[in-house]
């Protein structure tokens, strides 16, 4: 029973994969693509971390897997965030053109010390 | 051949296709593309721990996914400013 899960489970994690990939050479714009990356991160990891735990139980490996997944989660998240404003700010985003000027503007409200 | 080395090998194209990605396109896409192949080389490595039974490699996936953070942001400054 538990191999059964095992195969099901890897199946998922390496369908996430390319679903993710096939997702990120069909969206057309980069912002967009960075759904994907999340998409693979969260799915892929999460089904890696589940299946460690049934195929190990609460051994050292499965539990660095966890921490794996949610230092995953938590850098993609910070890295996305990253990524959206570079490309806004740049102008790299074409239907982001002429937002920059909010980011910025946002940044000069945070200088200032008020709540935005 | 396990589970695991299916699961191994399984995850090689989706790589080879971002690792692609990473070759064209603007400068924007190039970075979302690598940081793409990062997330997947991640999960390569932790599955790569079952199918070799090598607790190492699960070591690795950690450095990597932890060195991402200051490699991208130093990346995305470069985006936002000078690339």
């Amino acid at each position: 029973m538990s191999q059964l899960a095992i195969d099901i489970l890897l199946s998922f994690m390496v369908a996430a994969a390319w679903l993710g990939v096939a997702g990120f050479l069909r969206l057309r714009t980069t912002l967009d693509r960075i759904h994907c990356v999340t998409f693979v991160n969260a799915m892929a990891g999460m089904a890696l971390t589940v299946v460690a735990f049934i195929s190990d139980g609460p051994s050292d490996r499965a539990l660095k897997i966890l921490l794996l997944t949610v230092v995953s989660l938590l850098v993609g998240a910070s890295l996305s965030h990253a990524t959206g404003r570079a490309l806004l700010l740049r102008g790299s985003a074409p239907e982001a053109e002429g937002l920059a000027h909010l980011v910025v503007a946002s940044d000069a409200h945070d200088a200032d010390g008020t709540l935005g | 051949m396990t589970d695991w080395m299916l699961a191994t090998l399984g995850l090689a194209p989706p790589i080879a296709a971002a690792m692609l990605a990473s070759c064209r396109g603007s400068s924007g896409n190039r970075l979302v593309a690598v940081q793409l192949m990062t997330g997947l080389v991640t999960v390569m490595l932790a599955v790569m721990t079952f199918a070799f039974d090598q607790s190492s490699f699960i070591d690795l996936a950690l450095v990597l996914s932890l060195l991402s953070l200051p490699g991208t942001l130093l990346m995305t400054v470069f985006l936002e400013r000078w690339l």
